[in-house]
């Protein structure tokens, strides 16, 4: 049997390099993927918690997650695809029309 | 060192090499392949943890449908390779202090946290399996899982009112 | 497991559904085949229906759907209390109001989609407020957020708008991919995703303060998103600018209460009696938001940008009232939401008003604007003072609460910041006051340029003032239900 908390370190370790990817790149297109990875890396520390405590809890959580990560997706590639039908280009630093 | 923990070490190996992968990758159908192969591994660390029925939504739904749908915007809109970024000035400042934090949360749970070091006993053989997630989902949690379905909805209705060609102004 | 209370407990998402799906059945049949032959009002009917079932869910949730002593329902993911009935009627009131704004707005108004997402957020935003489960909190939060993310970008013919939605978007899923982590850090720690029971897991073991602390911070960071405190408001200026009016101003009100019902909800039942004094965490944030709002706003030319500014600053004053950690303070903070809900939509509504006869949000466009539209000009009147905290009107009696509450729990200094802030935004108020008032249009005769006010932004903003006026003279009644809804935390 592996411990819970190498599982718990691997998600720690996949969240920050997701947390990163958002943080450092500016393509639109992988910042969403480092997102999606973010949520893998937290479902995989819930399901390792779940194997702990053995309430199903934790994998109805899971499950839920997955729904709204596919529908969180589905409205944010329209969204690239409306913003590249207006612009033609999906770098972000082109995004300069509205100023921060 | 026991089979198992080889196993553990080698597809860890993968799944962290992958997601560098698809951080570090210029191009974007690379990135989205090598996270197709880290939702993947994710997979495999499910069925380990007594999660099949998990195992299988992850891969029917995030490697299956949501890469896919990744990897048809990139061809659609056709920008497989993208110039090189460049950060914003806050942005760095902000990845380090949430890596910090982070890091300080796994470590105190690798290294003291009673529960989650040392052995856990095995569960029943039906732990996780579609009938039982099954069942919770229609007994306990009946209401999000109702939730999901406007959720649903209204990513469709969404992502049709945002794809739709306009003709002619506001008109359908 | 099915009596007459689980039902009551979700009747108002229950009936917004229902209006949902008929919307949707019927709104087809409305369409017009020929813009041109004046199908105006038969393409609004959306909106009518739209905004006159909220009202009707409104009232019949207030005579039927009353919550007794709070109860837990639906294997406890949902708290049927005061609190949760107070705000999803705050939502359903805001989001009636938003339909109507909606409804003659060129390019979202004649679509019966846009009132959908509207109604589903709305769904969201209601669960969020009566939430009692980490996994039905989560969902509700993003049932929230998925359909706004759409309607900011709703405008595609718009690059502002498709924009401000991708950049919402991102923020959002960003800081709710974070606050997911924070979740499940939560569950393993505890065992249990039930907040009750996570607060009774916090009463007996205690986590040590620097966990604990990180803990907290991963979770503020995802509520801090929805009510854009300081360090994660980057987006809402962008987006309330690049979002259509009526939406931003359902953001800055609506989805900011939402996120406030769950920060009481969170802090006072789960981190009620945890190691870390979180109080001065927010106390902290509270200041910096205050100030930093303010002084952006200053600076301000385009009015959605300036209100956008000014949201994020009365997020700091509504955060005074969760940093006193006192009934006193709940209270406060559910009375501020209330006036400023009825207040900055009222603000929104005039930018819908003006904007779509002058095009533009600049305060130029409002030169003279006593003289085009008296009426407009004194809604706008009361809206501002109102924002700024002047008697008579509920954004003062609000204010006085909120800085009693900080007195009362000893926060001094903060409330200090805030009499300061409230300073600095009173002068940017009067100085949009100013161009309405004071300055004339260029060589031109404002009577003979009048704002036309269409039928559904009357009835709104007749409805929003009379709100504000009655919010600040005969406030009994509200502060009552303000109580009664803080009761439920302690």
């Amino acid at each position: 049997m592996i411990p819970i908390n190498y599982y718990i370190a691997l998600s720690a370790i996949l969240f920050t390099i997701g947390a990163l990817g958002v943080l450092v790149r500016r393509n639109p297109l992988i910042i969403f993927m480092s997102i999606e990875l973010m949520l893998n890396a937290a479902n995989l520390a819930i399901v390792a918690f779940t194997r702990v405590y053995q309430i199903l809890e934790g994998q109805i959580f899971v499950f839920f997650v997955m729904t709204v990560a596919a529908a969180e997706v589905a409205v944010g590639l329209a969204l690239i695809v409306a913003i590249f039908r207006t612009k033609h280009s999906i770098n972000i630093d082109e995004m300069n029309n509205l100023k921060g | 060192m026991t089979p198992d923990l080889i196993a553990f070490f080698v597809l860890a190996l993968i799944a962290i090499a992958a997601a560098l992968g698809m951080l570090l990758g210029r191009n974007v159908v690379y990135s989205a392949l090598f996270l197709v192969l880290n939702f993947g591994t994710v997979a495999v660390f499910y069925i380990l943890l007594d999660a099949p029925f998990i195992a299988l939504t992850q891969v029917s739904v995030y490697a299956g449908a949501i890469m896919v749908l990744f990897l048809f915007v990139i061809m659609l809109l056709g920008t497989e390779t993208l110039p090189v970024s460049k950060a914003l000035p806050w942005q760095r400042p902000l990845a380090f202090v949430l890596a910090l934090i982070l890091a300080g949360e796994a470590g105190y749970l690798l290294f003291f946290r009673k529960v989650t070091s040392g052995t856990i006993p095995q569960p029943v053989q039906t732990f996780g399996s579609p009938q039982a997630v099954g069942q919770a989902l229609f007994n306990q949690y009946l209401l999000p899982f109702e939730v999901t379905s406007v959720l649903l909805l209204i990513a469709m209705v969404g992502a049709i009112v945002l794809t739709i060609k306009e003709k002619g102004g506001q008109g359908k | 497991m099915f009596t007459s209370t689980t039902f009551l407990s979700i009747l108002p998402e229950t009936l917004i559904l229902i209006l949902g799906v008929i919307l949707l059945i019927v709104e087809p049949f409305w369409k017009v085949k020929d813009p041109s032959s004046g199908g105006d009002e038969q393409r609004r009917n959306a909106g009518w229906l739209t905004a006159g079932g909220l009202f009707a869910v409104l009232v019949i949730s207030v005579l039927v759907g009353r919550p007794g002593d709070p109860t837990s329902t639906f294997g406890s993911s949902i708290r049927f209390d005061w609190l949760g009935f107070f705000f999803k009627m705050l939502f359903i009131f805001g989001a009636g109001i938003t339909a109507l704004l909606l409804m003659d707005h060129e390019k979202v108004g004649r679509r019966g989609e846009a009132y959908m997402l509207l109604l589903a957020s709305t769904i969201g935003m209601c669960l969020m407020a009566s939430a009692a489960d980490l996994i039905t909190l989560y969902l509700a939060i993003e049932t929230t957020s998925i359909p706004l993310y759409v309607l900011a970008g709703f405008m595609l013919t718009d690059e502002h708008s498709t924009e401000a939605g991708f950049k919402y978007l991102l923020f959002g899923a960003m800081t709710s991919a974070i606050m997911l982590y924070g979740f499940s850090l939560l569950y393993g720690f505890t065992g249990t995703t039930n907040l009750y029971a996570l607060a009774d897991a916090f009463k007996s073991g205690q986590l040590a303060a620097p966990v604990m602390f990180g803990l907290i911070v991963l979770i503020v960071v995802g509520l801090g998103f929805k009510v854009s405190v300081v360090p994660f408001h980057f987006w809402a200026p962008d987006v309330y600018e690049g979002a259509p009016t009526p939406v931003s101003g359902f953001l800055s009100t609506a989805s900011k209460a939402a996120g406030f019902a769950v920060i009481a909800r969170l802090f006072l039942v789960v981190f009620h009696d945890v190691a870390v004094d979180w109080a001065a965490v927010f106390a902290i944030l509270s200041a910096v938001t205050m100030t930093v709002g303010n002084l952006l706003a200053l600076p301000q030319k385009n009015l959605k940008r300036m209100l956008a500014y000014s949201s994020i600053a009365h997020a700091g004053y509504a955060m005074i009232g969760i940093v006193a950690v006192s009934k006193l303070g709940i209270t406060s903070v559910v009375f501020y939401l209330l006036a400023y809900i009825v207040t900055n939509l009222a603000a929104f509504g005039i930018v819908m008003t003006v904007g779509r006869v002058t095009g533009s949000d600049e305060y130029d466009a409002y030169r003279g604007l006593s003289r085009r539209s008296p009426w407009l000009a004194l809604v706008m009147l009361a809206a501002f003072l109102s924002l700024a905290g002047m008697p008579p009107f509920g954004g003062f009696i609000a204010k006085v609460l909120v800085f009693a509450a900080g007195i009362q729990a000893n926060y001094i200094w903060l409330v200090v910041i805030g009499i300061l802030n409230s300073i600095v935004g009173l002068y940017y108020y009067l100085n949009v006051l100013k161009y309405v008032y004071l300055f004339r249009m260029e060589k031109e005769d404002e009577e003979a340029h009048p704002i036309a006010v269409t039928r559904p932004y009357a009835i709104a903003l007749v409805v929003l003032v009379l709100g504000i006026i009655l919010l600040g003279t005969v406030f009994a009644p509200w502060f009552g239900f303000s109580n009664a809804a803080a009761m439920n935390l302690f």
